[in-house]
């Protein structure tokens, strides 16, 4: 199997991805044992806790974002027919976040730095010794330097060799006429039948993943912010001068922090994946995206709503002026509109395709729709103030929402990506079998474990609460069996990986 | 039954057609004939189908009648924090510090279907404060931020002891930073 420069690059990303979802799913297993009242004796609540903060970066910037990045590195020049703008700098980018990650995760195991990744001011400068806070504040910064690296390439490579045409800044406003479907207007105002642009029509996948760019590279912005400001607070510490933890307002604080955080769910885990929707399932089932016009609107109206939803994480925050909270609630109930039409029109292409033959990709795909109907839903339930009351920093938001969400609606998505780009970079299909059993016994745990834990949340179980009494321990037996079912299509999927391209291969793109 | 409960019955329903849609559409999208293709599966639609308009409209109707409800005094948090015209009826403030609470009296005496507010005060970090029934369910919660007043309105319908418990995470210290049965709500 002879692999170019560029199926190495994506498929090195991909697989350190994979690596790091075992790990998240390791630190998952050991947390629901501690919440069982199991390993009591050597894993302590400085420990869990320690977990508890690592564990989220690990999951989405190890897992999610590698797994993304080794993708898009990959489809867009493809499908732009373009060569990446930079390689050297996706592969400088490569390790720069795989040690921010480690490093990262080694700031809670060397250094039991738990400040947990809602990070809220003054907790990390008052609670944890200087070095623990610099040593996460020097891995995080890593980790958003690289993603900052990643948008860059983005942006390069679909704007950059354009440059005959006109110019990147004639290309970008080009990009973002056709991107939000403003050619319509323009035709309509100057009067005639269609805007046709002097570049090229972007493919919607490309509008997508320039659109979370978007999101996802002020996300970065914000949160590396986030992490000098810890880094400037705990250097100052350990020369003897500190500053006072009172600079900082918590209130308005916690305002940038959502408003930053935020962004990644609207970016990475709702655009990116639709983006590879909108991609995959024309390619995979043969026949144009259903409603392409109405997913490019779509696209440009959830660019706007996500920067109004931060406020949905402050319902809880009785300073918090009420009408902003509200604002909160409205808006996010318009990504119940934007998610709503994306899923439509993907739904709507596969109809007009039957009889379709369920590949694993498009199972997967399938099935990460229904799994972000889940998690959507019980997201939209709770963000509202009257419900907030009780459901706020309950399982029922992590359980339900957030890991029905990433577990079954992006990893199955990001799976999908993997099982249909394989075939194309190495020349080799996974064998369909051994595919089918991982999707659906990934699926079905994630699903098991997030509803165990959402149900634990109605009856009062919080999220970042250690119980020693066994309190809950019906549900969180029930949430292991879950995740041991993940666990189990987690590593039917390496297996069908090894089996399929050898583990010579596998070392080789390292090389 | 909790309004918690009636969420979680209409979210397990809510799933379970939702699993039912997709089981059975990847069984007729497998298995029908194939519809005859006039435009080849290639036509490009530039403006809304008839069946997204459609789609859009069951949307927009949706989230228009679910915040109606959710802002409506239904539910009993709006009703506190918007329609209600009666002033609390007692005042109880709550300082928090060092992962400790300091309560104004022990156990705090409530009555029963009247307003009582909260206030909570935190010193140093980023706390919350929810109150719980003997069962474990919550009744409410908000978060504590230093620095502000951290303000809530109440009315228990319900006679009996309540526990108070942070609901943020500050630190390892935070599952310790519970108070068992220190509100007693009295009968009618």
């Amino acid at each position: 199997m002879g692999l170019g420069p560029r199926e190495k690059l994506a498929l090195k990303y991909v697989l350190a991805g994979v690596f790091w979802l075992g790990v998240a799913g390791i630190e998952g297993i050991l947390m629901r044992a501690r919440l069982m009242g199991y390993i009591a004796d050597f894993y302590t609540p400085e420990e869990y806790y320690a977990v508890m903060t690592v564990h989220p970066f690990v999951g989405i910037y190890g897992w999610a974002y590698m797994a993304v990045m080794g993708a898009f590195y990959y489809l867009v020049p493809v499908v732009l027919k373009k060569d990446l703008y930079s390689e050297r700098v996706a592969n400088i980018s490569f390790w720069v976040m795989f040690l921010g990650v480690l490093i990262t995760w080694l700031s809670g195991f060397l250094f039991k730095f738990s400040a947990l990744y809602t990070l809220y001011w003054p907790l990390p400068v008052l609670e944890y010794p200087p070095q623990s806070t610099l040593v996460f504040s020097v891995g995080t910064i890593m980790i958003f330097a690289s993603i900052l690296a990643f948008f860059f390439n983005m942006f390069a490579t679909i704007f950059l060799p354009s440059r005959g045409a006109g110019g990147a800044g004639y290309v970008a406003k080009e990009l973002l006429t056709l991107a939000f479907n403003l050619d319509k207007l323009k035709a309509k105002t100057k009067g005639i039948k269609e805007y046709l642009p002097r570049v090229y029509s972007y493919p919607v996948f490309v509008v997508g993943v320039f659109r979370g760019c978007v999101d996802t590279t002020l996300n970065a912005f914000v949160m590396a912010g986030v992490s000098l400001l810890l880094g400037i607070y705990s250097i100052t510490s350990l020369i003897g001068s500190q500053i006072p933890a009172t600079l900082i307002d918590p209130l308005i604080y916690k305002n940038v922090f959502w408003w930053g955080l935020d962004l990644i769910a609207d970016g990475n885990v709702l655009i990116f994946t639709a983006a590879v929707w909108y991609f995959l399932v024309p390619l995979l089932v043969g026949r144009e995206l259903f409603g392409e016009s109405v997913v490019r609107s779509v696209i440009l109206a959830d660019l706007v709503l996500s920067l109004f939803v931060w406020n949905h994480h402050m319902l809880a925050d009785t300073p918090q002026p009420f009408v902003l909270q509200i604002q909160g609630q409205l808006f996010t109930w318009g990504e119940l509109i934007t998610m709503g039409l994306t899923m439509f029109a993907v739904l709507m292409t596969i109809w007009y395709a039957r009889p379709v033959k369920y590949s694993p990709a498009l199972l997967a795909i399938v099935l990460s729709i229904l799994g972000y109907a889940m998690g959507g839903s019980a997201g939209i339930l709770q963000a509202n103030y009257a419900m907030n009351r009780f459901f706020h920093n309950t399982q029922w938001v992590i359980g339900i929402h957030g890991h029905i969400q990433l577990l079954a609606g992006l990893s199955l998505t990001i799976f999908a990506a993997i099982y249909a780009a394989a075939p194309l970079i190495t020349g080799k299909e996974l064998d369909r079998k051994l595919a089918y059993w991982s999707i659906i016994l990934f699926f079905v745990g994630a699903v098991i474990m997030g509803l165990a834990m959402g149900v634990a949340g109605v009856n009062g179980m919080l999220r970042r609460t250690l119980y020693f009494n066994g309190e809950y321990f019906e549900y969180m037996a029930v949430a292991m069996v879950g995740a041991l079912m993940m666990a189990a299509g987690y590593l039917t999927f390496l297996y069908n990986f090894i089996k399929t391209y050898g583990f010579k291969t596998i070392l080789s793109i390292f090389k | 039954m909790y309004l918690q409960q009636l969420v979680e019955i209409f979210y397990i329903g809510l799933i379970t057609v939702y699993t039912i849609f997709i089981v059975s559409f990847i069984y007729i999208t497998s298995r029908s004939r194939p519809e005859i293709k006039t435009d080849g599966g290639k036509k490009v639609h530039m403006g809304m189908e008839r069946s997204e308009k459609i789609w859009l409209g069951v949307l927009f109707t949706v989230a228009v009648i679910g915040n109606i409800i959710f802002l409506s005094p239904l539910m009993p948090s709006m009703q506190y924090q918007v329609y209600l015209d009666e002033d609390p009826v007692k005042t109880v403030v709550i300082t928090m510090e060092n992962h400790t609470f300091i309560l104004p009296e022990n156990p705090i005496e409530l009555p029963l279907g009247k307003p009582v507010e909260f206030k909570v005060y935190s010193n140093d970090l980023t706390y919350g404060f929810g109150v719980f029934r003997k069962d474990g369910t919550m009744v409410f919660q908000m978060q504590v931020v230093p620095g502000y007043e951290n303000r809530i309105v109440w009315v228990f319908d319900e006679p009996g002891v309540y526990t108070i418990r942070s609901t943020e995470y500050s630190g390892p210290e935070h599952p310790y930073m519970v108070l068992y049965d220190v509100i007693v709500v009295g009968g009618e």
